[in-house]
């Protein structure tokens, strides 16, 4: 659309341009006194123009253009047309002949040469108006508009001051205009904004462009201005568009001229202006990296390299405290390194360089800002007596200046940069590297917390599974048959435990309970644990003595616990026909045994798994039988339940002993909720901090009376 | 919550460690520091006083057993002396009496280590 329209406007400008040149043809042949003549001929070239004009101010393309590369597209233009110009000057033709204030092209090359000319200086004064508006609108301001529409409607008016004018004549109002249109100019030339934004080498550049541009619309103010063949084919082929050409040329040599004095004046605050320019992106550039960076490495590097960049420093590092972020827990330091304190990252500086710099551990740049919490700069380490390890090897460091990272939660790092110069570091450059280390501090305690909620979350999540996987080992439900009760219950004291029971069906009328514990807490207590099942799982249908399971058991352990594990636990095997129970106790909690005779505990001889690989353990293991009678109860239980504590105070065996006691007429639940609830309510609110298991069998008797 | 302290002491080239308060998980390291600080410059003659000891957990007991395997091997000990009824009936219910001589008194600990014959332990239940 946007095509088919220049397209469409261009064709019309040249059909246009060709109409005047077919009137200048005829007219230089035919004495053509037709009224208004000139008028048509100006319309053509005004009309011609006009579509020029709004094909070339209505692109936006050029907006994206920056400043530097409209001077150079105008240089470069503005030189053709200056040697255009010359060149038309010193070609041979025959020029124009003078009658009457008239000019009259004495040959075709002078008439068709001249045309195109013409036409090349119309359209080159618009592109410079093109650019110089594109320049000045750079930044609007009040009054920017105004004026720069002041200026073309003095051109306009300029022109159409002389329309109706022989070529060579002249007048009071046309110099009024003109007067006016320079000052307008001037008021426009004033407009700079974009010399203040360009870089030092850019302004430098700049400055040498505005001379130049100077010079060419000098040059082409000459040019036009001079009573020659360039100015009487403009004069001849359009007196506004002559005026209007002139116009554009002197606006464009003064506005270029203030452009090349201004930039002279930028160019000493070029520098600090450039720095401040470079400090409030970086600063910026850091703010958006907090809230984006979450890898910790690429955010110091970034903050390191920042920095450097910022304060045109020769060398940056950054120190981190690596105690007070990990609450004291005992971790491995590279031996290198001053305990507490890791080089994360660094720039254009080695290890050696910075540990020479410190001199040692007990440095005197950390010391004094962790005194102080404040910078410290130094701004000649050669004549600095706090430097006098420095003195033999001669560093390239001359001044350095180190800031402390403060987070909320204290300091948790320092910022170095160095320069290679004495006195290197202006008041500006510490503000910075100030501003640089507060965003520091906040980006990496962001950081830091992040990686932890991430971690904790990912613990929590792994706990969970264990804890799940944990409760798979458990049986699911008890084993129920008509001679017997049992209810169990095991609760770990944290996620993961190391308390364990099962029930392993032997046989259609043999029943193993185990009951165990294995030393320690949560997770590696719950890895043995699973173990045991597994043990006790494969080994159960291999022994028909308990004893002899457990001096397997304890073969198979030994060889896999480490050394300072074990496992505690009790092993019972009921015939459910015959009620005879055969248990062992691998220094497991006894046996808490109730019947009509006595309420007692079993404690059968024997260690515990994993403490021996030797005879020792056999030797100890002894296997208790006993006959098991109605109404007959065992508790079987780990050491959670007497160790429950309470002010210092045990649970106890005896207290144990007594609720069994009381309560062993009950159901196997019934037992199982007393024990539990006197428990609970010896130590009240205390938190438990052992696993607690219990697994109450409570015998009713043999279904059929025994063969 | 749980409190526990260790405290060494030489007598007659023999290092003895008086165990304070609850020795469970959490404590057990303290314990492991001051048998490693032992090892580590060849003390071997080890006597653990658990007269003011409350409490032992499982992962206390643990403990001993890291290191008795390293002391023997190079001709000392590990003896345990003035426990509580309580405490002992925990090291008893894992047959540790079967592993460690364990004393009424420390010195008759002590004096075991010059002399074999001279003290005997408390035998297990």
């Amino acid at each position: 659309m946007i095509k088919l329209r220049r397209f469409l406007f261009i064709g019309g400008a040249f059909l246009l341009l060709l109409v005047k040149f077919t009137i200048d043809v005829i007219s230089k042949n035919v004495e053509l006194e037709v009224g208004g003549l000139t008028l048509i001929r100006e319309a053509t070239v005004a009309g011609a123009f006009l579509l020029v004009a709004l094909t070339m101010f209505g692109s936006t393309k050029s907006r994206e253009q920056t400043p530097m590369r409209r001077l150079g597209v105008l240089l470069v233009a503005s030189y053709g047309m200056l040697f255009i110009g010359i060149a038309f000057n010193a070609i041979a033709i025959q020029g124009f002949d003078r009658k009457n204030l008239s000019l009259l092209p004495l040959d075709y090359p002078t008439l068709f040469l001249g045309s195109i000319v013409s036409v090349l200086f119309g359209v080159y004064s618009l592109l410079t108006l093109k650019f110089l508006k594109d320049l000045i609108f750079y930044q609007r301001r009040r009054g920017t508009q105004r004026n720069f529409v002041l200026l073309l409607g003095a051109m306009i008016c300029a022109g159409g001051s002389v329309v109706m004018l022989r070529p060579l004549d002249s007048s009071v109002v046309t110099t009024i205009i003109l007067a006016l249109t320079v000052v307008f100019a001037i008021m426009n030339s004033f407009r700079l904004p974009w010399i203040v934004y360009l870089s030092k080498r850019e302004k430098l550049i700049a400055l040498v462009y505005g001379f130049l541009l100077f010079c060419a619309f000098t040059g082409m103010d000459v040019a036009l201005a001079m009573d020659s063949n360039l100015r009487h084919s403009l004069l001849y082929y359009s007196y506004p568009l002559r005026e209007w050409v002139q116009l554009s040329v002197l606006s464009g040599n003064i506005y270029f001229g203030m452009a090349f004095i201004s930039t002279l004046f930028h160019l000493p605050t070029a520098e600090a202006f450039e720095r401040k320019r470079s400090e409030v992106t970086s600063l910026h550039n850091l703010s958006r990296l907090i809230t984006r960076v979450l890898d910790f490495k690429e955010l110091t590097e970034t903050v390191t390299s920042m920095t450097q960049q910022v304060c045109e420093a020769k060398s940056c590092w950054l120190e981190l405290l690596t105690v007070e972020a990990t609450s004291g827990s005992e971790i491995e330091h590279d031996p290198h390194q001053p305990v507490g304190i890791q080089t994360v990252a660094r720039m254009n500086i080695s290890m050696e360089e910075i540990e020479q710099l410190h001199g040692g551990q007990d440095s005197f740049l950390r010391r004094e800002v962790l005194a102080r919490r404040g910078p410290v700069v130094v701004d000649d380490i050669q004549r600095d007596k706090r430097f006098q390890h420095l003195k033999k090897v001669k560093g390239p460091v001359a001044s350095i200046v180190v800031m402390p990272l403060i987070s909320h939660s204290g300091l948790i790092g320092l910022l170095y940069a160095t320069k290679g110069t004495a006195y290197g570091f202006l008041k500006d450059d510490i503000d910075v590297i100030a501003a640089f280390a507060d965003q520091a501090a906040i980006a990496l305690e962001n950081s830091r917390l992040i990686h932890e909620s991430i971690e904790r979350e990912r613990l929590i999540r792994e706990m969970m599974l264990a804890q799940e996987m944990q409760r798979k080992l458990l049986p699911q439900t008890v084993p129920a048959h008509p001679s017997f009760e049992i209810d169990a219950l095991s609760t770990p004291a944290f996620e993961v435990g190391g308390d364990y029971y099962d029930f392993v069906h032997l046989s259609e009328d043999r029943l193993g309970i185990v009951v165990g514990d294995v030393s320690g807490k949560g997770v590696p207590a719950a890895f043995y644990m699973s173990e045991v099942k597994g043990i006790f799982q494969s080994l159960s249908s291999l022994y028909a003595s308990p004893r002899d399971l457990l001096i397997r058991a304890n073969e198979i352990l030994a060889g896999t616990v480490d050394r300072h594990s074990f496992v505690s636990l009790l092993f019972a095997v009921v015939e459910l026909q015959t009620g005879k129970m055969t248990m062992a106790r691998a220094g497991h909690c006894p046996l808490l045994f109730a019947s009509d005779e006595a309420v007692e505990y079993i404690r059968p001889g024997g260690m515990g798994l994993g403490l021996s690989k030797e005879q020792v353990f056999s030797d100890s293991l002894e296997e208790h039988t006993m006959a098991l009678r109605p109404g007959d109860v065992c508790v079987f239980y780990t050491d959670g339940v007497p160790e429950a504590m309470h002010e210092n105070e045990e649970f106890g065996y005896e207290r144990l002993l007594a609720v069994a006691r009381d309560v062993r007429a009950g159901t196997a639940p019934e037992i199982k909720n007393a024990v539990l609830s006197s428990l609970h309510g010896f130590v009240r609110n205390t938190m438990n901090h052992d696993d607690i298991t219990l697994v109450v069998l409570k015998w009713k008797g043999c279904e059929r009376s025994p063969a | 919550m749980s409190d526990f302290r260790v405290a060494l002491r030489q007598q007659d080239s023999i290092n003895v460690l008086e165990l304070k308060g609850y020795l469970d998980a959490h404590t057990a390291p303290k314990l492991e520091e001051a048998l490693q600080g032992l090892l580590s410059t060849s003390r071997y003659n080890i006597v653990i006083n658990c007269r003011d000891l409350s409490y032992i957990s499982s992962a206390g007991l643990g403990v001993f057993m890291a290191f008795i395997e390293e002391v023997r091997k190079n001709n000392g000990d590990i003896k345990l002396t003035n426990m509580s009824p309580k405490v002992y009936n925990v090291f008893d219910l894992l047959g540790f009496p079967l592993l460690y001589e364990i004393f009424k008194e420390e010195h008759e600990a002590v004096t075991r280590f010059f002399d074999k014959g001279k003290a005997t332990p408390i035998t297990p239940r």
